[in-house]
C-alpha cells in the first residue's frame, strides 16, 4: 500500500490487474453506446427529407415521440450526448489542475451525463415543449423518393426501426434484400443483415433496441432491491433485537419462494409489462442483498467511529445513511453486477416463455419465443443467444473481478 | 442432535405461517369476478348462465366469497338490504330503467334516498366506481348503471349467502297480501336462489351415502304431503309388478339394466316409489339406503324437481305464494344449518374466512380441484408431474456433484497451469450461459433442421415406449433425458466447480496441509485424505440453493424441451390461471426449500465433526 493510497484506489489497483474483467468493463462502453445511439444506427425515419416545400428534419423529431417510455429516456440521453461532449472536455484542464485521477475523472463525467439526460427527460416529458411530429405515423412511400428533384431524402446506417412491420417480407434469412418488383417504402431496398422476424421487423434493429431495455432492465432491477434491501438491512442491523428477529424472518419466508416462479405468478397476475417486470425482480430479489447488508451493519456497528457517532448523539437516521450504510456497502456493491446479468437473464426468460414485455417491444427473449415455435429459423436462436450471452458474460466478469479486488485475502497473496 | 432438529422443526411453525401469508396474498392479486370486472370496465353485463354457475361453484370452493379476515356476517341483520336489494330483483330492466331516471334527479324523496346512498357505496366498494352520481346524470350511461344495478344486487346477496337467510325468511313471514308484500316476495325469493343453490336435494350422489338420507327425505316428504292427492291407491297386481321390478332394481346395480327397468314405469306408480322412501307403514321396517337411493332415482325422473324454487318477475300470486312455501319448508328443515349456537358464531368469526380456510387447506395439504374444466384433484397432478421431474433432477445432481469436485481439485492442484486456466475459463462460459439459450442452442444445432439430428425433439420416452423392453426402456429414457439434464446442471456445474476450486485452494494453503506434506505423506493421501474433506464444507451451502434453482429453473428447460414436469405444470397453471394448481405449487416449492436447508445444516455435522449442535443454545 502506497502512502495517501485510499480504499477505493486499492480496489481500482487490483481491478486492472484482473485482465477480464478489465477488458469486461470496456466493453461495457460499446453496449451503452449502442443501446444510446440505437437510433443513429436504426431508424425507418430520414434524417433529412427534401421537399418542393422545404426541408425537414423527422429523425430529430421522431427522438421526441418513441412508443416506449424507455426508448425515451435513450433518446434524451443521444440529444444530451452533443450538449455533454463539450462541457466535459471544458472542464477537464480544471480536473486536471485539482489533481483527480483518471478513474475520478471518469466517475465525474459519467455522473454529469446521468444529470443532463435526466434534466432532459424531465423537460421533454412535458409534450407541449417536444416538437410535433408529423411524419410519426407513415412510412415513405417509395415514389416520393423516387426523383431527386422533388421528394429526396436521407436515412441513417439500417433504415428500420423497431416496430416497422412488413408482412410481405416474414421469417426471411439474414442478408435478405426485397425484390425490387415488391418495394413500395422508400426503405424496402435495403439488406436486412440479420434477417427478419415474424411480422416481416429487422431482426438488427430489434437486436440493438433490444440494448436498451436489457440494460434498463438490469440496472432498474437490481436499484430498485438496493434500495430495499440496503434499507432493510441496514434497520435490521443497526436495531436489533426484535426489529432483526422480525426482519430476518421475513427474509428467510420471501427467500423460501422459488424466484422465478414467484416473479413468474406475480408478472402473469399483473400483466406482461416492462415496468412490472423491473419491479417485480425488484421487489422479490430484496431479501439476499438485505441479508448482506445486514451482516455488514452488524459488523460495523461495533466499530469505534458508531460508539462515537451515538456519543455524539447524532440521530439514528443520521449514523445509518451517514456512517453505517456508506461502510457497509460493499458486499452490495459486489452483488450488483451479478443482479443485473441475472435480471436481464430473468427477463429474457419470461419473454421466452411468453410472460414478458408486451409482444412488439423489442427484447432479446421475445426473437428466442419466435425461434421456439420452428427452429429453422436459426438466426432468431443464434443472434439473441450470442447478445444475452456477451452481456452477461460482461456482467458477470465485472462482478467477479471487484469480488477479487475487493477480497483482501486474495491480494494478500498476490 | 435431536434436540436440534426438533427445536429447528418447531421454528418451522411460524415460518409455515408466513409462508401460508404470502400464498394468501399471491392469491388476493388474482382478477376477482369475472362479472364484476366487466361491468367496471364496460358498464355492462353480458356472461351466459353456465359459466356464472361454474365461477361461483369456484368461488364458493375457494371460500373466496367469505371475508378476508374477519368474518361478523353470522351477526350481521342483513333486513334493511334485503329489503332494498329486493325491490330491485323484483322489477324488470325496464322498470329499473326509470327508476334509474327517478334518482338522478336531483332533489328526490325519501324512500328513494336510502336506496341512492347504497348503490353509490356498493358501486364504490365492488367496481371501484366513484363518479356513480355523474353516471347517473349522464342518459348515456343510465342504461350501463341500470343493468349493472340489477348484477350489484344480485352479487351482493350472493357473497353473503346462506348467513342472510334467517333475516330473508324473517322478511318473508312478515311480507303481507297487498300487491307491496308480493313484490319484497318476489324479490326476496330471487335473492334467496342467489344465497342458497340448490335448496332442495332429489337424488342421492354416486355412490349413495347415508349422510344424504334426511335431507333427501326431507325434500321428498315436502312434496309427497302437498301433491298426494294427485296419486291414487295402486291396485295389488300392479304392486305386485312393482314390489318385483323393485327388488330387480336394488339387486341390480349396472347402469343399463337400471335405466331399462325404469322405462317401464309410469306416473302413476309414484305413489308406490314415494312410500318405499319415505317408509310410510308403521310398524314396516325402515328402507336401507340402496332402497333410498333407487327409489329417489325413480321419482328423480318421473317428478322431475317438483318443489318450485324460483320466480320471474311477473309471476302470479298464487306462484309466488306456493314458492314462498317452499323456501319455508327448506328453512324449516334445515335449521341446523341456519341456526347456529351462539359459541360456534363466535368462533366463525376468525374460523370462517377466507384466509382461515386457506391456512387450513395448506396445513393439511388438501389443495382441492383445479380450476379447469377437468376438475382433477390438485394433488393428483402434482404427483404425476414430481413423478417425472424428479430423477430428472436427481440425474443432474449426480452429474452436478459428479463432476464438479473433481474438476475443483484437479484445477486447484493445478493451479496456474494452462490446464486450471482453460477450466477455469470455460466454466466462466458456462456461467454466463443461462440455461435456456443452452438449450436453445443445442436444439437447433443437436436436434433440429439440417445440422445434426442426433437428440429427439421433445418429451422424455419415444411414441412406442409402452411396449419396449426394461433395458430398451432405460436406454430411450436416457437418450431423451440427456440434453435436458446437461441443460439443467449447466449452471450449477460451472458454479458448484468455482465453489469447490475455491474453497480447496483455501485448504491447500492452510498449515496442516503443509505438516502433512513435511510429514511425508504423499501428494495423493494429502489431497485426497487431508484436504478433500475440508473442502467440501463450503461446496455443501450451495445445496441448500441448489435444489431450489433446479425447481425453478426447470420451468424454462421443461418448456423448451415440452417434458411434462413440475416446471412445465407450474407455466401451465400460471397460463391456464389455475389458482388452486398455482398456490399449491408455491407452497410445496417453499416447504421443499425449507426442508432442504435443513438438511443442509445436519450435513454439516456428518462433513465436519468440529460442528455440533448439541450444545447450541445453551452457550
Amino acid at each position: 500500500m502506497e502512502p495517501g493510497e485510499t480504499y477505493w484506489d486499492i480496489v481500482w489497483r487490483q481491478f486492472r490487474r484482473n485482465r477480464f474483467a478489465y477488458t469486461s468493463l470496456w466493453s461495457l462502453l460499446p453496449v451503452v453506446t449502442v443501446a444510446i445511439f440505437a437510433p443513429l444506427l436504426c431508424s425507418n425515419v430520414p434524417l433529412v427529407f427534401r421537399t418542393p416545400d422545404g426541408t425537414f428534419f423527422p429523425w430529430l423529431r421522431g427522438l421526441f415521440h418513441p412508443e416506449e417510455p424507455v426508448d425515451f429516456v435513450f433518446n434524451m440521453a443521444l440529444l444530451g450526448f452533443p450538449l455533454w461532449l463539450p462541457s466535459v472536455l471544458v472542464r477537464r484542464p480544471a480536473w486536471k489542475r485539482r489533481g483527480l485521477t483518471s478513474r475520478v475523472q471518469v466517475l465525474h463525467g459519467v455522473f454529469g451525463y446521468v444529470v443532463i439526460t435526466l434534466a432532459l427527460t424531465a423537460v421533454f416529458a412535458v409534450p407541449s415543449l417536444r416538437p410535433n411530429n408529423r411524419f410519426r405515423a407513415s412510412n415513405f412511400p417509395a415514389e416520393e423518393f423516387a426523383s431527386p428533384e422533388t421528394k429526396h431524402g436521407t436515412y441513417v446506417l439500417i433504415p428500420f426501426g423497431p416496430f416497422e412491420q412488413d408482412v410481405k417480407s416474414r421469417y426471411e434469412k439474414p442478408f435478405y434484400r426485397k425484390p425490387q418488383s415488391g418495394w413500395e417504402d422508400s426503405n424496402d431496398g435495403v439488406i436486412h443483415p440479420l434477417g427478419t422476424d415474424d411480422s416481416g421487423r429487422d431482426v438488427m434493429t430489434r437486436m440493438i433496441y433490444g440494448t436498451r431495455l436489457a440494460i434498463t432492465v438490469g440496472f432498474v432491477a437490481v436499484s430498485i432491491y438496493l434500495t430495499i434491501g440496503c434499507l432493510v438491512g441496514a434497520l435490521a442491523g443497526y436495531f436489533g433485537g426484535w426489529v432483526d428477529i422480525l426482519i430476518s424472518r421475513v427474509i428467510e419466508i420471501v427467500m423460501l419462494f422459488p424466484s422465478f416462479f414467484l416473479i413468474l405468478t406475480l408478472v402473469a397476475l399483473m400483466g406482461p409489462n416492462i415496468y412490472i417486470i423491473m419491479g417485480v425482480i425488484g421487489v422479490t430479489s430484496w431479501p439476499s442483498m438485505a441479508r448482506l447488508i445486514r451482516g455488514e451493519v452488524l459488523k460495523q456497528r461495533a466499530a469505534d467511529y458508531v460508539s462515537a457517532a451515538q456519543a455524539l448523539g447524532f440521530s439514528h437516521a443520521r449514523i445509518i445513511f451517514r456512517h453505517l450504510l456508506p461502510n457497509s456497502l460493499t458486499p452490495a456493491l459486489v452483488a450488483a453486477p451479478f443482479g443485473i446479468a441475472g435480471a436481464i437473464i430473468t427477463e429474457a426468460g419470461l419473454s421466452l416463455l411468453g410472460f414478458g414485455v408486451r409482444p412488439p417491444a423489442p427484447t432479446w427473449g421475445s426473437l428466442l419465443q419466435l425461434a421456439h415455435g420452428n427452429y429453422s429459423y436459426w438466426w432468431l436462436v443464434v443472434f439473441p443467444s450470442l447478445a444475452i450471452f456477451f452481456t452477461v458474460t460482461i456482467f458477470n466478469l465485472i462482478g467477479g473481478g471487484l469480488r477479487d479486488a475487493m477480497d483482501p485475502r486474495l491480494r494478500a497473496t498476490e | 442432535m435431536w434436540t436440534y432438529i426438533l427445536r429447528r422443526l418447531l421454528m418451522m411453525i411460524p415460518t409455515l405461517f408466513g409462508v401460508t401469508i404470502v400464498s394468501f396474498g399471491i392469491m388476493k392479486l388474482a382478477p376477482g369476478d369475472p362479472l364484476l370486472l366487466q361491468l367496471s370496465s364496460s358498464g355492462m353485463a353480458g356472461q351466459s348462465g353456465q359459466t356464472r354457475e361454474a365461477f361461483l361453484v369456484q368461488k364458493r370452493d375457494l371460500k373466496l366469497d367469505k371475508p378476508v379476515l374477519v368474518n361478523f356476517r353470522y351477526f350481521t341483520d342483513y333486513r334493511d338490504e334485503l329489503r332494498l336489494c329486493a325491490h330491485y330483483a323484483s322489477l324488470s330492466l325496464d322498470d329499473v330503467r326509470k327508476e334509474v331516471a327517478q334518482l338522478s334527479a336531483p332533489d328526490i324523496d325519501a324512500t328513494l334516498r336510502p336506496r341512492r346512498d347504497f348503490l353509490r357505496h356498493e358501486f364504490r366498494r365492488q367496481l371501484g366506481i366513484k363518479d356513480f352520481d355523474q353516471r347517473l346524470q349522464n342518459p348515456e350511461q343510465q342504461d350501463g348503471v341500470a343493468r349493472a344495478i340489477l348484477v350489484l344486487t344480485q352479487l351482493y346477496f350472493e357473497d353473503v349467502g346462506a348467513n342472510a337467510v334467517p333475516s330473508a325468511m324473517e322478511l318473508l313471514d312478515t311480507a303481507d297480501e297487498t300487491p307491496d308484500g308480493m313484490r319484497l316476495k318476489v324479490g326476496l325469493v330471487r335473492l334467496l336462489n342467489g344465497m342458497v343453490t340448490d335448496p332442495f336435494r332429489y337424488t342421492y350422489s354416486n355412490p349413495p351415502t347415508d349422510a344424504e338420507t334426511p335431507q333427501i327425505v326431507a325434500t321428498w316428504s315436502i312434496w309427497w304431503s302437498r301433491d298426494q292427492a294427485q296419486f291414487p291407491p295402486i291396485d295389488p297386481d300392479r304392486l305386485e309388478i312393482l314390489r318385483k321390478n323393485f327388488a330387480d332394481m336394488v339387486a341390480e346395480p349396472s347402469k343399463e339394466k337400471l335405466f331399462e327397468i325404469l322405462e317401464a314405469f309410469d306416473r302413476d306408480d309414484m305413489r308406490f316409489f314415494a312410500e318405499r322412501l319415505l317408509g310410510p307403514e308403521p310398524n314396516a321396517k325402515t328402507p336401507s339406503l340402496q332402497e333410498r337411493f333407487i327409489a329417489s332415482l325413480t321419482l328423480s325422473a318421473y317428478v322431475s324437481k317438483p318443489l318450485k324454487v324460483d320466480v320471474a318477475v311477473d309471476a302470479t300470486a298464487e306462484e309466488i305464494d306456493q314458492v314462498a312455501a317452499n323456501w319455508k319448508s327448506h328453512y324449516d328443515s334445515n335449521k341446523a344449518r341456519y341456526q347456529i349456537p351462539l359459541p360456534n358464531k363466535l368462533g366463525r368469526i376468525v374460523t370462517d374466512t377466507q384466509y382461515a380456510h386457506t391456512v387450513w387447506r395448506l396445513v393439511t395439504f388438501n389443495f382441492g380441484r383445479s380450476a379447469l374444466r377437468t376438475r382433477e384433484p390438485v394433488s393428483e397432478k402434482i404427483w404425476d408431474a414430481v413423478k417425472v421431474s424428479a430423477p430428472l433432477m436427481l440425474l443432474a445432481e449426480l452429474l452436478i456433484y459428479g463432476i464438479s469436485v473433481p474438476i475443483g481439485v484437479v484445477c486447484a492442484v493445478r493451479r496456474g497451469r494452462v490446464a486450471d486456466r482453460l477450466i477455469t475459463l470455460s466454466l466462466f462460459m458456462l456461467y454466463s450461459i443461462p440455461s435456456f439459450v443452452a438449450g436453445m442452442l443445442m436444439l437447433l444445432f443437436l436436434c433440429y433442421g439440417d445440422y445434426l439430428k442426433l437428440f429427439p425433439t421433445m418429451g422424455l420416452h419415444a411414441s412406442n415406449a409402452d411396449s419396449l423392453a426394461f433395458g430398451q426402456w432405460l436406454l430411450d429414457y436416457l437418450w431423451h433425458a440427456t440434453l435436458p439434464v446437461v441443460c439443467l446442471s449447466l449452471f450449477s456445474l460451472a458454479a458448484m466447480s468455482m465453489q469447490s476450486r475455491a474453497s480447496m485452494l483455501d485448504v491447500l494453503g492452510q498449515d496442516y496441509i503443509r505438516t502433512a506434506r513435511a510429514k511425508g505423506l504423499s501428494e495423493r493421501v494429502v489431497v485426497f485424505k487431508h484436504a478433500l474433506r475440508n473442502s467440501l464444507i463450503p461446496v455443501i451451502t450451495l445445496f441448500s440453493n441448489f435444489l431450489p434453482a433446479l425447481l425453478g429453473g426447470s420451468v424454462l428447460i421443461e418448456y423448451l424441451f415440452n417434458i411434462p414436469g413440475m416446471g412445465r405444470l407450474s407455466w401451465a397453471s400460471i397460463e391456464q390461471k389455475d389458482y388452486p394448481t398455482m398456490m399449491a405449487l408455491i407452497y410445496i416449492d417453499a416447504i421443499v426449500v425449507m426442508l432442504s436447508i435443513l438438511a443442509t445444516d445436519l450435513l454439516y455435522v456428518v462433513a465436519d465433526p468440529r460442528i455440533s449442535y448439541s450444545g447450541r443454545g445453551e452457550g
